[in-house]
């Protein structure tokens, strides 16, 4: 079973044509990694996933195999079965942690309070936070915040967690303790799709590995075969690049 | 000039007392109505209406070009002879309309402020384009609003003396009565500015304490 699916997705922001027919297929369990060049689409693609963007008409999103249609249905509801994380974090700087993390399912769910801190300090359990509920985000460091964000989708039960670039706004020394969480969360069996810059993680986490360039798929594979033998040249030119930079 | 200027604190004590009474009604009012307008004004201001676009930007554009005292007469006058409305209300609520204006530019710039990921991560979560304003956008806008709004309701608070024209006895047309009387026009006058510093001082301690009680995270940060 695909959890989603995308069949010629397209995108244009003006004249700009950003995503040029990806067809891309996440099956349940999954954890999909998207590798590519900075401006190729890769954030795009994963924001018309869940419909931060909304991808040009003839495009089609299946979400459990049922088309989404953005001009009819409700898009709040689609938002709610997929999570995701943003390179910078997005806290909201008003509320302490466990409200952070509680907000969504009580007030989008209709959550009882006392079953969403449950809940919450359970998560904030599994990302090594559980001293921190009643912190501020501005007392955080950023792999800290980054936990926080993860918990924070999480709590909302989704279905699919899209990751985009989690770790590229933190210092090296914190980028460990996130990446260990994403990781216990595919070993967990989540479906995921992530949009990363860390080739030895998603060689070591991912199911598939699928490189994006100027808009579209231009190839994809299982890691080891992916990252050892890459069939397209431009597939080649960029991981020779990123490995040796 | 001591004694002078006791005696006309003294003698017009009660006269004062009772104008500060008068001058913190008008103001409490007439903000309280600006905030409302201004929130309203700040939502047309922000909305994809193009009609609505152009009632704000038309309200705001003709308060901003037209001096405080002009307003004020012509909207007493007008509102007069359309409803029948005491000097006091009438007065209010021309001094709301005109600070109004400068509230709902005000939010419009708090709201506008915010980056637009709390947005995104808000609408990610699930939450309504209107759910997402009310919990997430407009609580840290209303923070961030409050320092300008601060400054807005001193100016409000002075403004307030304009209201003396349309017979209104607060602090300065108790002011310009007494000192017709009393021959001490410039011992009233500096009680009267007296007045109106010490109340601004209070209000200045009051809109920092309300700044730090809506910063929980910075309170505790220190
Ligand atoms: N809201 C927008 N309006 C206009 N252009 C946009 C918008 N969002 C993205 N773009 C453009 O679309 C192209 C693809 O952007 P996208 O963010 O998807 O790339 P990316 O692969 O995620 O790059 P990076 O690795 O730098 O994050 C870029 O040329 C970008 O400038
Ligand atoms: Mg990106």
């Amino acid at each position: 079973m695909n959890v989603i699916e995308t069949r010629s997705l397209n995108k244009h922001f003006g004249d700009l044509h950003v995503l040029k027919g990806a067809d891309l297929t996440v099956a349940e369990g999954e954890v999909v990694a998207i590798i590519g060049p900075s401006g190729s689409g890769k954030s795009t693609l994963l924001r018309c996933l869940n419909f931060l963007e909304i991808p040009d008409e003839g495009s089609q999103v299946l979400l459990d195999g049922e088309p989404i249609d953005p001009q009819h249905d409700d898009l709040n509801k689609v938002r709610e079965r997929m999570g995701m994380v943003f390179q910078h974090f997005h806290l909201f700087p008003h509320k302490n942690v466990i409200n952070n993390i509680t907000i969504a399912p009580e007030n989008v769910k209709g959550v009882p309070r006392s079953e969403a801190k449950a809940k919450a300090r359970d998560l904030l359990e599994k990302v090594g936070l559980p001293d921190k509920e009643k912190a501020w985000p501005s007392q955080l460091s950023g792999g800290q915040k980054q936990r926080v964000a993860i918990a924070r989708a999480l709590a909302m039960d989704p279905e699919i967690m899209l990751f985009d670039e989690v770790t590229s706004a933190l210092d090296p020394e914190l980028v460990a303790e996130v990446l260990q969480v994403v990781k216990d969360l595919a070993a967990g069996g989540m479906t995921m799709v992530m949009v990363t810059h860390e080739m030895g993680f998603a060689r070591e986490v991912a199911d598939r590995v699928i490189m994006m360039d100027e808009g579209m798929i231009i190839e994809e594979g299982e890691p080891s075969e992916f990252f050892t033998n890459p069939s397209e040249e431009r597939t080649q030119a960029f991981l020779s690049q990123v490995l040796h930079a | 000039m001591f004694s002078s200027l006791w005696v006309v604190i003294d003698s017009h004590f009660y006269g004062f007392l009772k104008a500060t009474g008068v001058t913190l009604q008008l103001t409490a009012v007439s903000l309280a109505l600006a905030v409302l307008i201004g929130l309203v004004f700040a939502f047309f201001k922000l909305s994809r209406n193009p009609v609505a676009n152009l009632v704000a930007n038309a309200y705001i554009g003709i308060v901003r070009g037209t001096p405080l005292i002009v307003l004020l007469m012509f909207l007493y006058f007008g509102i007069s002879s359309i409803v029948l409305l005491s000097s006091f209300w009438a007065g209010s609520l021309a001094l709301a309309i005109h600070a109004g204006a400068y509230v709902a530019e005000i939010f419009r710039g708090a709201i506008q402020s915010i980056d637009h990921g709390q947005h995104e991560a808000a609408r990610s979560l699930g939450m309504s384009r209107r759910t997402a304003m009310r919990l997430i956008i407009l609580p840290q806008s209303f923070r961030r609003a409050i320092p300008p709004l601060g400054n807005q309701f001193i100016i409000g608070l002075k403004d307030s003396s304009l209201v003396a024209f349309l017979g209104v006895s607060e602090i300065y047309s108790t002011a310009m009565t007494a000192a017709a009387a009393n021959f001490l026009p410039f011992e009233t006058y500096l009680v009267a500015g007296l007045y109106y510093l010490v109340l601004v001082l209070i209000f200045t301690v009051l809109v920092h304490k309300l700044e730090i009680k809506l910063a929980p995270d910075r309170r505790a940060a220190t």
